[in-house]
């Protein structure tokens, strides 16, 4: 099975002046513009696009990075495209990548007592959520169809148990299409960020009817070899063993449906499960499904399990790595005890620290302080936020080290098609008489020459795109070529 | 990528993937699960220190994070 996946993260901006409350949005946008001009102008991180990509993204909007990744604003929030990657852990590398990417040009700017770039997906005073989108390629011959979808509808429903990145309070900003029975319970703290906003099993767009899984079919690759599964359902996660092992799972839920071997069972209610489960602290997480019958989440998990164990064991080590991480974080999660699985699921690493502070503090869970720290969770500023000092000690668990995100700050990932992508940025980057240049997820074009298409992500096109700047430069001749 | 390991286990082989471009990028020294950890100069224990950190947060921060529905 091969193994491709990235992430898209959009960030919110947290900006510490009062003063400023009225025209916050104002400002944002004011920042999100100086953050992207250092980076691309004066940092030289990457190409800033020279044409209209699309209708929302002019000209200078955003551009491709040094690692293949992508960043822009979109929506209101400056949006970081991870590149596509081969491995668990350039998946985890190249995702941080993006955090000390944005943390880095703050300091840099002299804003980083000012403002913090906050990963999370919600804010707890509006209506607003924001996401983190998973990206894999399967083949085009995958049964994109309600039936060959059911199993990853029930896993994905059921997923962030380990996958949540946890908040305090909810919202009910949904209780108007689909009101909980009952009145509206309160809810001090739930284990997923974006449970509250899921309203449909499948749907092709992603706003005001947000799905658990996503429709659109835009594979950015060859369309008759690939496509490309985009879910919006899922958390941006702090903690990096969270990552590895949602997206590990994910990719082998999916193999198992392109193989015919995923469990076979229907939820009564995959959305009402999604809420459900996520406002459920006591871990109990019973499941209706379709038949009328009753399960628990982390049985249905160990079910999809024990699946993958027969299918994939010794297929490579990330995938043993994955099985092993599933076993292991699903019988920590039977025993109902959050202190158990807190050093590598986010929603249970963060309870354990506001429990904590609550209990020392006696600050109770309606008081905003809590929402405050909730926040702080997600803060990207090391000097700031409450994540990173957990990873540094150890408290944590980590996948990749500090050398290796910054490495992913200037290095592709091996054996995709972004590190071609990485490769021809670098080289317009370093040969300034190259004027134009067109990059997209699919291809490079320069100067309006011919089009260098990358149409298998598989494929790194590290020799295509030597040859093509080799060509380019004998086209020049050499007194330009050497000027 | 090198410089990532799980737990000191680097990845053989890896399906699909072009073997020729499995060529490791140079070594760098500092980090990662297999190296020792820093020395840390503040001998309170992580709960107290965590502890410190979350008192320093404005109580009232969650108040100005207002932000604009995304995707």
């Amino acid at each position: 099975m091969k193994f491709l996946c990235g992430i898209e993260t959009e960030f919110g901006l947290l900006i510490r002046d009062p003063e400023v409350k009225g025209a916050s949005m104002i400002r944002q946008e004011d920042l999100f513009r100086r953050v992207r001009d250092h980076l691309f102008r004066k940092k030289g991180f990457g190409l800033i696009d020279l044409h209209q990509r699309a209708y929302d993204e002019p000209p200078g909007n955003g551009g491709f990075l040094r690692n293949g990744g992508r960043l822009y604003v979109d929506m209101g929030h400056v949006e970081y495209a991870a590149p596509e990657c081969g491995t668990i852990l350039d998946l985890v590398a190249m995702d941080r990548a993006g955090d000390l990417l944005l943390t880095e040009a703050l300091e840099e700017l002299g804003l980083s007592g000012e403002v913090s770039f906050i990963k999370n997906n919600i804010d707890h005073q509006t209506l607003a959520t924001f996401g983190s989108h998973e990206n894999y390629s399967v083949p085009r011959s995958f049964p994109f169809n309600e039936r060959g979808l059911d199993p990853l509808v029930v896993f994905l429903s059921t997923r962030q148990i380990f996958a949540g990145a946890g908040r305090v309070g909810a919202s009910y900003v949904n209780d108007v299409i689909l009101p909980f029975p009952g009145e509206s319970p309160t809810v001090s703290y739930q284990i997923s960020q974006r449970a509250d906003y899921v309203v449909n099993t499948f749907y092709q767009w992603v706003q005001m009817n947000r799905s658990i899984v996503n429709t659109r079919d835009e594979p950015l690759a060859d369309p008759l070899q690939f496509r490309r599964i985009h879910l919006l359902l899922g958390d941006s996660n702090m903690s990096q063993y969270a990552l590895g092992l949602k997206v590990g799972t994910t990719r082998l839920v999916l193999g198992l449906i392109e193989r015919g071997e995923a469990p076979r069972m229907t939820l009564a209610d995959p959305v009402a499960t999604v809420r459900g489960l996520s406002h459920d602290l006591s871990m109990e997480w019973v499941v209706e499904l379709s038949d009328g019958k009753t399960i628990g989440a982390v049985e249905i998990q160990q079910r999809f399990y024990e699946a993958a164990e027969r299918a994939f064991r010794g297929e490579s080590d990330d995938t043993d790595w994955v099985l092993d991480g599933w076993r292991g974080i699903l019988t920590d999660l039977s025993k109902k005890d959050p202190t158990l699985v807190a050093d590598r699921v986010d929603w249970a690493q963060k309870l354990v620290l506001l429990e904590d502070f609550s209990r020392e503090e006696g600050v109770s869970w309606q008081d905003p302080w809590m929402e405050s720290l909730d926040l702080a969770y997600h803060d990207t500023n090391p000097e700031t936020g409450l994540f990173y000092p957990l990873e540094e000690e150890g408290t944590h668990r980590r996948l990749v080290s500090p050398s290796a995100i910054r490495q992913a700050l200037r290095d592709g990932p091996v054996g995709t098609r972004a590190q071609g992508r990485s490769l021809a940025i670098r080289k317009i980057l370093d040969n300034p008489q190259i004027l134009d240049y067109i990059i997209q997820w699919f291809g490079v074009q320069v100067d309006e020459g011919e089009i260098l298409y990358m149409l298998d992500p598989y494929r790194s096109y590290r020799q295509e795109v030597e040859d093509y700047f080799a060509h380019l430069t004998r086209e020049r001749g050499p007194e330009e070529a050497s000027s | 990528m090198n410089g990532a390991g799980f737990h000191e286990v680097r990845p053989q082989s890896f399906v699909g993937i072009e073997d020729q471009d499995r060529v490791p990028l140079p070594t760098r020294k500092g980090g990662g699960p297999d190296a020792p950890a820093p020395k840390n100069l503040d001998p309170k224990p992580i709960r107290d220190r965590m502890l410190d950190r979350m008192k320093k947060v404005d109580p009232k921060q969650s108040e100005r994070y207002r932000q604009r529905t995304g995707e």
